[in-house]
């Protein structure tokens, strides 16, 4: 059987697109650090997944929130995926992208990832203390821990920015050595 | 065996992942039922149907045997609107195999019962056979059995008065 031609799959998303068919977009992006699926909903990019991540239960995550109407695309996602070729290049920050945090359920998570999005800039570091800080709440250092290794954007909102006070770089959703490549990409090591 | 079955909460899959699955099967497919020429504009125009229906769909049951037959009805109507377009043209392989029309069968059932008309369009329509469409109904495979050819003794009935 021949397989479908990339031509009748882009036709398709554009399509569904223009018609406000798609709950949401994605595409795969090669990177330095592995193969990365990003979804970008209307708000924003709503997940980043690392390749170790099946596809299905990612995208899987992404229609029980935002809609099954879930279609692929590197076109739709020209804009996303230049400013993250442009970020493993060494030039920009992905933190500029629109973000779409529903996926973050529980309320200080939430703000966490935000401020994280807001403040934290390509090349700097933050402690997890100093960023629940920021978030309102000095204590809830673990709290902002969590909402980091759950973080469903990474690299967009930029977890790896994020290390412990005591020293060392840290622990990483993604694994301690993609979080070593992002810091020295950044100059930030 | 009868099935529960909670229609309520529906976990459809991405739309995507049901694509990259079967879209080659589907183009063979199209390719059957529009020819080579149209298949690809057939299946395009079938996998936009597909997604403006989804989210309406009652269960994440059959969508392989769904989206053929999506396929199917968009390669019917495209060759109804060359029909229309062009006064001659090469007949695609569905229409010449067999006289499927989807507004005559419509009419033909529309008068039976729910049920009734359920099991005919999963029997002659969608191909299913009586343990696939036990299965859709909730049923048993006997009472599937039993529906479709009561269904159709019915119209035989109906037809002959």
């Amino acid at each position: 059987m021949t397989p479908l031609p990339e031509s009748l799959l882009e036709a398709v998303a554009a399509a569904a697109v223009r018609e406000g068919l798609a709950d949401a977009v994605f595409t795969r992006l090669s990177t330095p650090i592995g193969r990365l699926l990003v979804v970008q909903g209307p708000q924003g990019v709503v997940r980043v997944g690392f390749e170790e991540e099946p596809e299905d239960r990612v995208l899987a995550q992404v229609a029980a929130r935002l809609g099954p109407r879930i279609v692929a695309s590197d076109r739709e996602l020209a804009a996303t995926r230049d400013t993250l070729d442009a970020y493993f290049a060494g030039e920009g920050d992905p933190g500029g992208l629109p973000v779409d945090l529903s996926l973050v359920a529980a309320p200080f998570r939430h703000l966490v990832l935000e401020t994280l999005h807001d403040s934290v800039g390509r090349g700097e570091v933050v402690t997890y203390g100093a960023l629940a800080s920021r978030a309102g709440n000095a204590r809830a250092y673990r709290a902002a821990a969590t909402a980091c290794a759950r973080n469903p954007v990474p690299i967009v909102v930029p977890c790896h920015r994020v290390v412990p006070g005591s020293g060392g770089i840290g622990g990483y959703g993604g694994g301690p050595e993609r979080k070593r490549a992002l810091l020295e990409l950044e100059g930030a090591l | 065996m009868p099935r529960s079955r909670d229609v309520t909460a529906v976990a459809l899959p991405p739309f995507w992942s049901l694509v990259e699955a079967h879209g080659d099967e589907l183009l063979a497919h199209a390719r059957r039922v529009a020819g080579d020429q149209h298949a690809e504009d057939v299946l395009q125009d079938a996998l936009l149907r597909a997604l403006r229906a989804y989210p309406r769909l009652h269960h994440a049951d059959h969508l392989r045997a769904w989206l053929y037959r999506v396929t199917t009805t968009a390669a019917i109507d495209a060759h109804r609107a060359r029909r229309r377009e062009v006064p001659v043209d090469e007949v695609p392989a569905v229409v010449a195999e067999d006289t499927y029309d989807e507004g005559a069968f419509e009419a033909l059932i529309a008068a039976l019962p729910d049920g009734a008309q359920a099991a005919l369009r999963l029997r002659f329509v969608d191909d299913l056979d009586y343990e696939g469409i036990a299965g859709r109904l909730g049923i048993s495979t006997v009472a599937a059995r039993q529906r479709v050819s009561t269904a159709v003794r019915t119209l035989r009935e109906r037809h002959a008065a």
